[in-house]
């Protein structure tokens, strides 16, 4: 993504933030949608249309779990493991997918054809619906047992690509 | 690393209260690790470092009890009250400060035995005094590749960082480059640049004085020595005017460190040293020292012992037909100087003695307004910097303004051709090569409407334009509080001046053949500005030459004296600012070779009159009596941290003025800098590779094209005083019609294109 696009995507929001640090989010966030995740040159368009350093720029990216500064799969699968889920059976869920998906089962990571990452999420708000998944930054669904994540995992492998990843 | 700041206990403003049980004052508002620190109380602290900044209480190491406040205190970011109770050793505050050890060490390695630190670190020393005897923590610790290397100088063990950010905190705020930040979070936070980019700036070496732990080591003194087995010798950098006090580290007669000090001098460079300074010593032992003296007859050169050497140079000098020139280098010292005037007043009786450098005369009224030192930047509002551009020139001068701009709010205006390294933080009011004089008005105002403001002045870019020194001279008497800072070329510049030695008169005498021999000290005049002219000058006299690497003199000298180095003698260099300061002898040197006042002081018992001394200090003591310029100064009153000298007077040295030669207006201005990072020194430093680059002509896109030259393509240049050939490198942020060289850079001569007087220059570029 382009400096020039960044500036325009945040030009309306600018108002918002009164801080302009605090537009680094946003950048970070919008300069993640072409590619799933941030390239060195992403980090760059930000680091461009913000006023900060790359560097600067790069470690807001590295702080934050939703902030990929490397590649990810098309889909982002987000298994919360915070207290009601995990006493709801989310460990269960978890090791299940991460057995499907051949992924190491202490870090998570991505499917070997690219298409599918399991990660771990905090309590995301949804405990009445533990255990919950997450997929990619949209929709928040639950309860799942292992079968019916699996069935989940296989229909986002089936899906069409979203437009733009919202992570 | 200066873990405390400096405390004033005699201060007026000191307020009561008491520590550990006992009734103590310190100045109000002083935060309280220092305070304790000045009254003899160890606080132990990790992320404190007051010369970065603000406190940020990234640690918690420094935990004390104040009565009547909830919890521990950080004392670091807690200033003195009147009447607080502080316990520093209590039950409570030693629980607290074991707690945070235990801590900070539950991801730590603890890999003392195989880490470079060990033994001179603040971490296991405040382990050993303030630490739990045990851990509790039996988890598996954090680990990561190590090291890796930040850059080709910098190692960077990522285990053992505490993450007190010190050295983020100096990137970004001291430095301002940027380049380094935290990345990632809780237990896997990292220390790293850009996209695991090299750290390349100009002050990075500071990070590792700044870490507390053995997290950042320099490369080149990796596993070199242990803190037991190194002597550590305060001394002062010889390459550039700013005189920044370092300390050396030797290890079996060789310097195998070079570092700020613990106890920095504030007057000066307040510790950081830049990476030239911090990592060049290895340059004393590079390809072309001079370990053997050397006598060149009919026959050729041959080496031999400096007995042999010593004897040959007395008949040289003894069958001189005329009296001898002595010619002072750049950074001779003041006691090598000074035996060379006691020669040319004894055994070399009307000897005529001059500095290899830029005529003092038409500076002199400037030279006498009122001096500030370094440490004075930092109160000043408004820092007015008038030609050159000190980043490349007097590095660590860009710290004191970066601070004054940052910290306290300065105004800082740059006046000049070009960008500077202080463009993100400086006014810039444009001024074409060579026409101060136009921007003066505009000077001269913004001193007169400022209340204390600081002048910081180009000695080559005013020397060239004395109408705007003594416009600037004026305006700053003009306002009362104003000071100035002479922005030097030579490292003793001022200290040979303080002698009394000009720069004119040697080479003339020489062109009118009235000299029949010539000693040059640290001096190569084929390879300074006007080494045509020198050449010319020179002839056929036989040259002796007291050096310490072959150079274009050396080359053709009939006898040369091999001396030591900076780093291996002893001796006194005279900061830009006028503090004197003393170098010490570090390390041992090649076996043939001798401290260059050693040769001199030979030199005249061989000659039959011996002067009255045989050491630096007595050779010291003698000049201080026989020069007023010494303020009659001793190597007491100097200490560890130097002595200004008295000013100059308005009319010190007025006679040292070389050919006015009018520069004309036709052709390119052309813009000498002498630019640390291309002189010997950082060019032949093994450490300092990253900043290894051929010379180059440097020119706005414009002039590239005009002259029909490319980027990379050869430009034969040419100037009243001679050509030069050297590839165009074409830059941002230059003004056109101008060509920009940097002096002292090994194997190229754009040197051929000054006047031995320096002054204007215009030049001609062609492919
Ligand atoms: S590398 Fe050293 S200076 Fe930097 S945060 Fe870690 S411990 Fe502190
Ligand atoms: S614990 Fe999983 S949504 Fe709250
Ligand atoms: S030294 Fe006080 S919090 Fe680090």
């Amino acid at each position: 993504m382009t400096a020039d696009e960044i500036r325009a995507y945040l030009e309306p929001r600018r108002h918002e933030f009164a801080d302009p640090r605090s537009l680094v989010m946003p950048a970070l966030k919008y300069a993640q949608t072409t590619r799933g995740h941030l390239s060195r040159e992403d980090l760059d368009a930000v680091a461009e249309a913000t006023g900060f350093t790359p560097s600067f720029v790069e470690s807001v990216a590295s702080f934050y779990d939703r902030l990929y500064t490397q590649p990810v799969g098309n889909r982002v699968v987000s298994v919360c493991i915070t207290l009601s889920c995990m006493l709801r059976g989310s460990d269960e869920v978890w090791d299940h997918l991460c057995e499907k998906e051949g992924i190491d089962h202490h870090h998570g990571g991505t499917s070997a054809d690219g298409r599918i990452t399991i990660q771990e999420a905090q309590c995301l708000g949804y405990c009445d619906k533990a255990p919950c998944i997450q997929v990619d930054a949209d929709e928040t669904l639950g309860p799942f047992t292992p079968d019916s994540a699996a069935a989940l995992v296989d229909e986002l492998r089936a899906a069409p690509d979203p437009e733009e990843y919202w992570r | 690393m200066a873990d405390y700041a400096p405390v004033d206990l005699t201060a007026e403003n000191l307020v009561s209260f008491e520590l550990n049980g006992e009734k103590v004052q310190a100045p109000a508002g002083t935060m309280l690790v220092d305070a304790c620190h000045a009254l003899g109380v160890e606080v132990p602290i990790f992320c404190y470092e007051p010369r970065i900044g603000p406190p940020v209480g990234a640690c918690r190491m420094c935990l004390v009890e104040v009565e009547g406040m909830r919890g521990l205190q950080t004392a670091c970011s807690t200033p003195v009250q009147p009447d607080m109770v502080v316990r520093t050793t209590s039950e409570l505050a030693t629980q607290g400060q074991e707690s945070v050890l235990e801590l900070l060490l539950a991801n730590h390695p603890l890999d003392c035995p195989v880490c470079d630190k060990g033994g001179e670190c603040p971490l296991q020393d405040r382990t050993f005094r303030f630490g739990p005897g045990k851990s509790r923590f039996h988890e598996s610790k954090r680990h990561f590749l190590k090291p890796v290397e930040l850059s080709s100088r910098i190692a960077l063990d990522r285990e053992r960082c505490i993450s007190c950010f010190r050295c983020v905190r100096f990137s970004q705020e001291v430095a301002q480059d940027g380049q380094l930040t935290m990345q990632e979070r809780g237990g896997r936070s990292e220390i790293a640049t850009f996209s695991g980019d090299a750290y390349e700036a100009r002050f990075t070496g500071n990070i590792i004085d700044v870490c507390p732990v053995g997290a950042l080591t320099s490369i080149p003194y990796r596993f070199v020595a242990r803190p037991w087995d190194v002597t550590n010798t305060p001394s002062v950098c010889g390459l550039c005017p700013v005189g920044c006090n370092t300390e050396l580290t030797l290890r079996e007669g060789v310097v195998r460190r070079v570092s700020g000090r613990d106890e920095p001098n504030y007057a000066v460079e307040e510790g950081w040293l830049c990476d030239v300074g911090r990592w060049a010593y290895d340059s004393a032992d590079h390809t072309g020292r001079l370990h053997r003296a050397v006598v060149r007859d009919a026959n050729g050169a041959r080496e031999t012992n400096m007995a042999d050497a010593l004897s040959a140079a007395t008949l040289v000098l003894q069958r001189a037909d005329g009296p001898v020139g002595i010619l002072l280098g750049p950074a001779a010292t003041v006691e090598e100087a000074a035996i060379a005037l006691d020669l040319a007043g004894g055994a070399l009786r009307g000897a005529v003695v001059a500095r290899l450098g830029i005529p003092a005369g038409p500076l002199a009224p400037l030279r006498a307004t009122r001096r500030a030192e370094m440490g004075d930047i930092d109160d000043a509002q408004t820092v007015i910097v008038v030609g050159g551009d000190p980043s490349l020139q007097q590095p660590v001068v860009e710290l004191r303004l970066r601070k004054a701009a940052l910290r306290r709010g300065a105004r800082i205006v740059t006046v000049g051709s070009r960008r500077t390294g202080l463009a993100d933080v400086a006014e810039h009011v444009d001024a074409a090569p060579g026409a101060l004089h136009a921007a003066i008005s505009d000077i001269a105002a913004r001193i007169a409407a400022s209340a204390e403001p600081v002048v910081l002045w180009d000695e080559a870019e005013l020397a060239a334009e004395p109408a705007a020194a003594d416009a600037l001279a004026t305006a700053i008497a003009a306002n009362g509080a104003a000071r100035q800072i002479e922005l030097g070329q030579d490292p003793n510049g001022a200290g040979l001046r303080a002698l009394g030695i000009p720069a004119t008169g040697l080479r003339d005498a020489l062109a009118a053949g009235r000299l029949g021999a010539l000693i040059t000290v640290h001096a190569d005049p084929r390879s300074a500005p006007g080494r045509d002219a020198w050449d010319a000058a020179l002839g056929d006299v036989p040259v002796v030459s007291v050096a310490t690497h072959v150079d274009a003199t050396t080359d053709r000298a009939t006898v040369v004296l091999p001396s030591l180095t900076l780093w291996e003698q002893e001796g006194t260099l005279v900061s830009m600012t006028g503090r004197a300061q003393r170098v010490r002898r570090g390390a041992d040197g090649p076996d043939g070779a001798a401290p260059g006042w050693e040769i001199l002081i030979a030199l005249g018992h061989y000659l039959g009159a011996p002067p009255a001394y045989r050491t630096p200090g007595a050779a010291f003591a003698a000049a201080a009596k026989a020069h007023p310029g010494l303020g009659g100064l001793t190597y007491d009153d100097m200490g560890t941290l130097g002595a200004p000298l008295p000013p100059p007077a308005a009319d010190h040295l007025a006679g040292d003025a070389g050919e006015s030669v009018a520069a004309g207006s036709a052709g390119l201005a052309l813009v000498a800098v002498r630019d640390v990072h291309a002189g010997r020194a950082a060019q032949g430093s093994e450490a300092l590779l990253a900043f290894h680059a051929p010379a180059a002509a440097r020119v706005s896109a414009a002039t590239a094209e005009r002259a029909r030259l490319t980027d990379g393509a050869t430009a034969r240049i040419s100037s009243p005083h001679g050509e030069a050939t050297l590839p165009v490198r074409v830059a941002p942020g230059l003004p056109d019609d101008a060509v920009f060289v940097a002096l002292g850079t090994p194997g190229a001569a754009p040197e051929s294109l000054l006047g031995p007087d320096r002054g204007p220059v215009r030049v001609e570029l062609r492919p």
